[in-house]
């Protein structure tokens, strides 16, 4: 007999290193005809920071996106930029790469208050121009930073970001490690066959608290990438390891979520700004996975009446928890 | 011009190039005279490494170098641990012990072993030939003599003094977390619940296993390769070497992804020292086996919870011992059971927790840094226990969770008062909310 159920997990998770300096930096380059480059030790290893921190380098100079050539992650070019872990690349590249974005354009708002003769708490730039108090001027950025140019000032800048933490103590774990958290809910609908102790995932609902979402396509991306991972940590996935060998090391023993496995997924952005980030953003990245296998282990219980203490949770091991139940 | 700033979801900024193949990952780079280089590995989880007979191997036809750990640059030492805790000032708390180790906390992972065999997957060889196949061929003809050593493979066996060490002590790491009064609480508790969860070793496997070319002209020794850390991966090179960290460039590759799983040095000591050694380009490229036998794993996890609760649904009450098996090597595995601590009461104020958390070193595969770092692993039993607790109380999943949420001004195990960001209560609503529009099956829990 199929059984559905539904069961609920939530997560937090510290953005950065736990207790630890985890520094980052990055420096900004705004050349003569506008573009900018921006450079950053932080890996981009397909989650997509590379593109991120050049949203956050934008939203700071006003600048479009296109206009902007990231290098990332060469160490003869690119200052530290810590580990792509810890979610912690937006929050802590993101501030490295405003504070070094900041720093450029305050070179800029300095000849702007002269060309204009307004004070710089007037002035703003956006969609390529500067603005005054709000209206659009007729002075372009790029015409702003050749004047700069032109004067022999550069329009460079660094920045670096360390987030607010302090060490635990070792004997009472007393601290306050992260400069901020991440937290989410993962609502999932599962099928249990009972003759086969297959589980379906049918559908998960995602509710993820980032801060501020820097690229909302983006972010559903890590939502749904986690959520598989997280499916695949609940019900397939195990080394199985004997003696300190592994039985199955290679891909056609281990067993991988596949496009077939994969439930409808319904991503929801929650935004509640964390004001220590770049713009309000905290981070996704891990937290997408956290929450999903414990939602599972719930729902499973709620469809079928057994509770799986063990992942993950296989057909073998919910047909032992069925025949337990009914010899009772 | 449209918003391509803050929350406009713009395209990628690798999208082009991956999409039409463009991207270069390291397997991809191609250097003038480059060589190809592979890895012996043991293949028993304990021993005493007496000798090695590279004799034959590096007589095979197309071979140009065969690097044992006698081979690494620089003085030597013995890779001892330093205390087992979690030090902010690495570098100061382990001086560059040699033959070198690596890792990111401990340097306990010989780059290349030169007295004791802790896991199968242990490097031991490096073969540099003019193709692939030929150091393939050499490899094999390595002739490796060793003594085998008990083993450990549990990580509760490993714990105990009598156990085999696979370091000087077992115990790599104990995390404390004690806050308020946990017996107390356990007295006055309405509920209490206690159980036993497990959790299991997976695999990253992200779809472009490790890779890299290195190459070195006489003063820079220039690496590319598929890394989540360039900076720290200069370090670990650096130290190998024995040469000034600004002679090494490392250069990021196109990464296929990494999970927490390209943290760990892998290719680049190796590729370093063959290329130094060899003066010409190398590149190494795992198979998918070696990938899966070497890289670090995500720790599996005996966790007992202990909670106890109000007959309101309120926990007042955690009490938590937390064994990680780290396998051979700590790699992530302090920072993974530290955070796995920390996180341990979820995102939920309890007034009361006392955890100890311990990494565990055994002969099974290294364990270490994996997308969630150790809390999807407490995730599973504190929501487990709070679900328990619901069902024992007659009040919905959703109610229980609304009841302990953190709140701004909500103080967490450690202390720490969150006093802005604090979204967990929102997430719950806005998910209960979603759910209930996708079908009948959807429960309509109240939301009080």
């Amino acid at each position: 007999m199929k059984k559905r159920g539904v069961g609920i997990g939530c997560m937090w998770y510290g953005i950065g290193n736990t207790g630890l300096p985890n520094p980052a930096s990055a420096f900004v380059e705004w050349l003569d005809d506008g573009s900018v480059n921006l450079m950053v030790g932080c890996a981009d290893i397909g989650q997509g920071s590379d593109t991120v921190l050049a949203q956050i380098v934008a939203e700071e100079l006003g600048v479009s996106f296109d206009q902007i050539v990231v290098t990332s992650a060469d160490t003869m070019i690119t200052p530290e930029g810590g580990a792509t872990s810890a979610s912690r690349q937006t929050y802590i590249s993101g501030n490295a790469a405003r504070l070094a974005a900041a720093e450029a354009k305050k070179v800029a708002l300095a000849e702007a208050v002269e060309k204009l003769s307004v004070p710089a708490e007037q002035l703003s730039f956006a969609d390529g121009y500067v603005y005054v108090s709000g209206c659009k001027s007729d002075l372009a950025l790029k015409d702003l930073i050749a004047c700069c140019r032109a004067k022999g000032k550069l329009t460079l800048g660094h920045g670096w970001f360390n987030p607010d933490t302090t060490g635990l103590d070792p004997e009472t774990g007393y601290g306050s490690p992260f400069g901020t958290y991440a937290f989410a809910t993962q609502i999932v609908e599962v099928e249990v066959d009972t003759a086969t102790g297959k589980i379906e995932v049918l559908k998960v609902v995602a509710a993820h608290d980032v801060g501020r979402a820097v690229n909302p396509d983006m972010v559903v991306g890590q939502i749904e990438g986690g959520t598989v991972m997280g499916l695949g940590y609940a019900t397939l996935e195990e080394l199985e390891i004997n003696q300190g060998k592994i039985k199955n090391p290679n891909l056609d023993t281990y067993l991988l979520a596949t496009s077939l496995d994969v439930p409808e997924i319904v991503s929801v952005i929650v935004e509640d700004q964390e004001p220590t980030g770049p713009f309000g953003a905290k981070g996704v990245g891990e937290p997408a996975l956290i929450p999903t296998a414990a939602a599972i282990a719930n729902a499973v219980y709620d469809a079928i009446g057994v509770r799986i203490y063990s992942l993950p949770i296989t057909p073998e091991k919910v047909l032992a928890a069925l025949d337990e139940k009914y010899e009772q | 011009m449209s918003n391509t700033g803050m929350g406009a979801s713009v395209a990628r900024k690798d999208a082009v190039k991956k999409v039409t193949g463009q991207a270069l990952f390291a397997a991809d780079i191609v250097r003038p005279g480059m060589l190809h280089a592979k890895v012996l590995r043991s293949t028993v989880p304990h021993a005493i490494l007496k000798a090695l007979d590279i004799s034959e191997a590096a007589a095979y036809p197309g071979v140009v170098k065969v690097l044992t750990a006698a081979d690494i640059p620089g003085p030597s030492g013995d890779g001892t641990l330093v205390k087992g805790e979690i030090c902010s000032d690495r570098d100061a708390c382990f001086p560059a012990v040699r033959p070198c180790g690596v890792g990111i906390i401990l340097k306990d992972e010989p780059v290349l072993v030169h007295d004791k065999i802790r896991r199968i997957g242990d490097a031991i060889a490096l073969v540099a030939a003019e193709t692939e196949q030929a150091a393939e061929a050499a490899i094999k003809l390595i002739k490796v003599s060793f003594q085998e050593l008990p083993a450990v493979f549990d990580p509760i066996e490993a714990m105990k003094p009598d156990a085999p060490q696979v370091h000087p002590n077992n115990i790599l790491t104990v995390r404390k977390i004690r806050k308020g009064d946990v017996e107390a609480a356990f007295a006055n508790a309405d509920v209490i619940l206690e159980n036993r969860y497990r959790t299991q070793s997976v695999e990253h496997a992200y779809i472009e296993p490790e890779a890299g070319v290195a190459e070195y002209d006489g003063s820079m020794l220039t690496l590319w390769v598929s890394t989540q850390n360039v900076h720290f991966d200069r370090k670990e090179v650096a130290r190998t070497m024995n040469m000034d960290v600004n002679k090494v460039r490392i250069i990021q590759a196109v990464t296929g992804g990494g999970f927490g799983g390209k943290l760990d040095i892998s290719v680049q000591c190796h590729l370093a020292l063959l290329a130094y050694h060899t003066r010409r380009p190398v590149k190494l490229v795992y198979s998918r086996e070696e990938s899966m036998v070497a890289s670090a794993k995500r720790h599996p996890y005996i966790i007992d919870y202990k909670t106890a609760a109000t007959k309101d649904g309120k926990w007042t009450a955690l009490k938590a011992t937390i064994i990680a098996d780290t396998g051979a090597y700590a790699s992530y595995g302090p920072g993974v059971i530290t955070r796995a601590a920390v996180h341990a009461t979820g995102p939920y104020e309890v007034p009361n927790v006392w955890i100890d958390a311990y990494a565990v070193y055994t002969n099974n595969p290294m364990a270490g840094a994996m997308r969630g770092f150790g809390v999807p692993q407490v995730a599973f039993a504190h929501e487990s226990q709070l679900d328990l607790l619901a069902e024992k109380l007659g009040l919905s999943p959703l109610a229980v969770r609304l009841k302990n949420v953190l709140v701004p001004g909500g103080i967490t195990a450690t202390g720490q008062v969150l006093k802005h960001s604090v979204g967990i209560k929102e997430t719950l609503l806005q998910a209960a909310q979603t759910a209930q529009k996708q079908g009948p099956n959807f429960p309509k829990w109240e939301v009080e």
